[in-house]
């Protein structure tokens, strides 16, 4: 089993709040980790640490074998790596199928040369990634909703946009947050089944989740963290069955 | 008829300064109000290399597009990479500061202003011929800016313009996206600024400075920015309004300032009545493809 994301020695604060303590983490091909902790364990810094949208003060990250610390967020997303939102962060003035399109790791037309002397290359190209973000919408479940604005679809179908999104990368990394808070019906079981399949392609994947039969039903293993500390890792039924970490969870 | 003729190329060349503008702002959001200094360089480059080296006027006329590019590529990296919004800092202090260096620059007219440019087209095929260029080039920067904001790098700018982080995140270069559109936005300006030196054969550096920047960003204010039609509605009303005044035959003392005053009032009152402006573009990106596919 090869580590596609391996994180050493990772420090970050804010001032006097650690959000990262000594992070030792490997994501391997074709497994699901789940993150667990309660809030504010820096879960969500760990995903902004990896993706380059917080600097980390000591420590280093590699993809599939390669260092990733000096890269901004792009070029970061671009040997791989892709991540959804907490707080969704999608396009408002795009529609579903448009916010997915923008997806690809080469998107086509970025470069201005192609853009202008290749106009029917690029055409070419957009028309292909078009195809493709049907199929993926199609696999998420979101194919009667491509041409509706992000806004006026339900909370579950916007995290899938999320999610559909990510896939357009062809991700060896997909990270994913929270993708079940506030999600319902239809979407949760389309979430469960889409984020299965993506690993069984070969893709690293980290879940941070706070609904644990998700967790548990999905995720190879389990991390536990708290105050920026990787506690204890194990399957997610022994993490969930330890009372210290348990304890942990609810708070005091 | 000269008159007319001059009011149309008046025309079209704000319909240039205007509709490049709101590519910039509209469609990339990237705030900044440095517009004429952008067409600035393009007349003075283009003036120069035409009077001093000899340069065949087009050939001058692109040179001053380049200039304008250059030029504002190495504003906005800089700016750019620290974050958006030191460019409207940086932008005006780079259009005031080098209004005021032209002014001290004997070279190239001073405060005085440049005079006996090389005319083009005029002597040899007529000032209507001139217009009749400054149109097609005018129709062609609609044209353009319709063009890139429908296809995939007007998709791109909509993200952009709705979530950096996101967009970052999804492997699209911001900065690049935002240099490149402030480029070729203020190249279209620097060609439009050696339309208007060949023609009018005097520029002086006082006519690019804030009153300009305030009337291009009224155009596209009370057109409508993102839309197509919005920055040629805006350049036509907003240079047809100054016109009509010129006929009450005010002192040019008094002329000045009241354009800049009924600019400013005119973006105050759109901004409350009417921010959308005259036309009013839609808040959901459609590209040109279509895209509806029903299967
Ligand atoms: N940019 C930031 N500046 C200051 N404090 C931050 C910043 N980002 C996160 N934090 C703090 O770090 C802690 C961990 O936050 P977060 O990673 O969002 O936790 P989680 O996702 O596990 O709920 C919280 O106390 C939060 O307030
Ligand atoms: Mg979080």
């Amino acid at each position: 089993m090869t580590d596609v994301l391996r994180i050493r020695d990772l420090n970050k604060s804010f001032g006097g709040i650690v959000v990262a303590d000594d992070i030792n983490l490997d994501l391997r091909a074709g497994r699901v980790l789940g993150l667990i902790g309660p809030n504010g364990a820096g879960k969500t810094s760990l995903f902004n640490l990896v993706t380059g949208v917080v600097k980390p003060d000591t420590g280093s990250i590699t993809l599939d074998g390669q260092s990733i610390d000096a890269l901004p967020i792009y070029q970061r997303a671009r040997r791989g790596l892709a991540r959804t939102w907490q707080n969704l962060r999608l396009f408002p003035s795009l529609s579903v199928l448009d916010n997915v399109m923008l997806g690809p790791r080469d998107y086509p037309g970025e470069k201005l040369t192609s853009l202008i002397f290749d106009a029917r290359g690029v055409a070419r190209r957009q028309a292909e990634e078009r195809d493709r973000a049907h199929a993926i919408l199609k696999r998420t479940g979101l194919a009667g909703v491509a041409q509706s604005r992000v806004q006026d679809i339900a909370y579950g179908q916007q995290k899938l946009v999320g999610v559909a999104r990510a896939l357009m990368n062809d991700a060896r990394c997909l990270l994913l947050d929270e993708p079940m808070a506030g999600v319902e019906g239809q979407a949760y079981g389309a979430i469960q089944r889409v984020v299965r399949d993506i690993a069984e392609s070969g893709v690293a994947v980290c879940v941070v989740e706070h609904n644990v039969a998700f967790v548990r039903d999905l995720c190879d293993e389990g991390v536990f963290m708290f105050a920026g500390k990787v506690l204890a890792r194990g399957t997610v039924g022994e993490l969930i069955a330890d009372p210290r970490l348990t304890e942990l969870y609810f708070g005091t | 008829m000269e008159y007319v003729v001059t009011i149309i190329i008046l025309v079209g060349l704000f319909v240039i300064l205007a509709a490049s503008f709101d590519l910039i702002i509209g469609y990339c959001g990237l705030i900044s109000i440095a517009h004429p200094i952008f067409y600035a360089i393009g007349a003075y480059t283009s003036a120069m290399l035409a009077k001093e080296a000899g340069f065949p006027v087009p050939l001058a006329m692109l040179m001053g597009a380049g200039a304008a590019l250059v030029s504002s590529i190495l504003v906005a990296l800089p700016s750019l990479r620290v974050s958006g919004d030191y460019l409207l800092i940086a932008s005006i202090g780079f259009q005031l500061g080098l209004i005021e260096l032209a002014k001290h620059f004997h070279e190239i007219g001073g405060a005085g202003g440049l005079t006996n440019i090389p005319p083009f087209l005029i002597r040899e095929v007529g000032r209507e011929a001139y217009a009749v260029l400054v149109v097609v080039i005018a129709a062609l920067t609609v044209w353009f800016v319709r063009w890139m904001a429908t296809g995939p790098y007007g998709r791109m700018m909509s993200a952009l313009r709705d979530d950096e982080l996101a967009f970052s995140m999804l492997g699209r270069n911001a900065i690049w996206v935002k240099v490149s559109v402030f480029g070729i936005g203020s190249a279209i300006a620097g060609l439009a600024g050696g339309l208007y030196a060949h023609y009018f054969r005097f520029i002086e550096p006082d006519q690019f400075g804030l009153l300009a920047s305030s009337a291009v960003l009224t155009m596209v204010v009370v057109g409508g920015m993102r839309t197509t039609w919005g920055p040629v509605v805006g350049a036509i009303v907003l240079q047809l309004l100054p016109q009509v005044i010129t006929f009450f035959g005010l002192p040019p003392s008094v002329l000045g300032p009241l354009q800049g005053i009924m600019f400013t009032g005119l973006v105050l009152v759109f901004m409350f009545m009417r921010p959308q402006g005259l036309i009013a573009a839609s808040d959901l990106w459609r590209g040109r493809e279509g895209g509806a596919r029903h299967d």
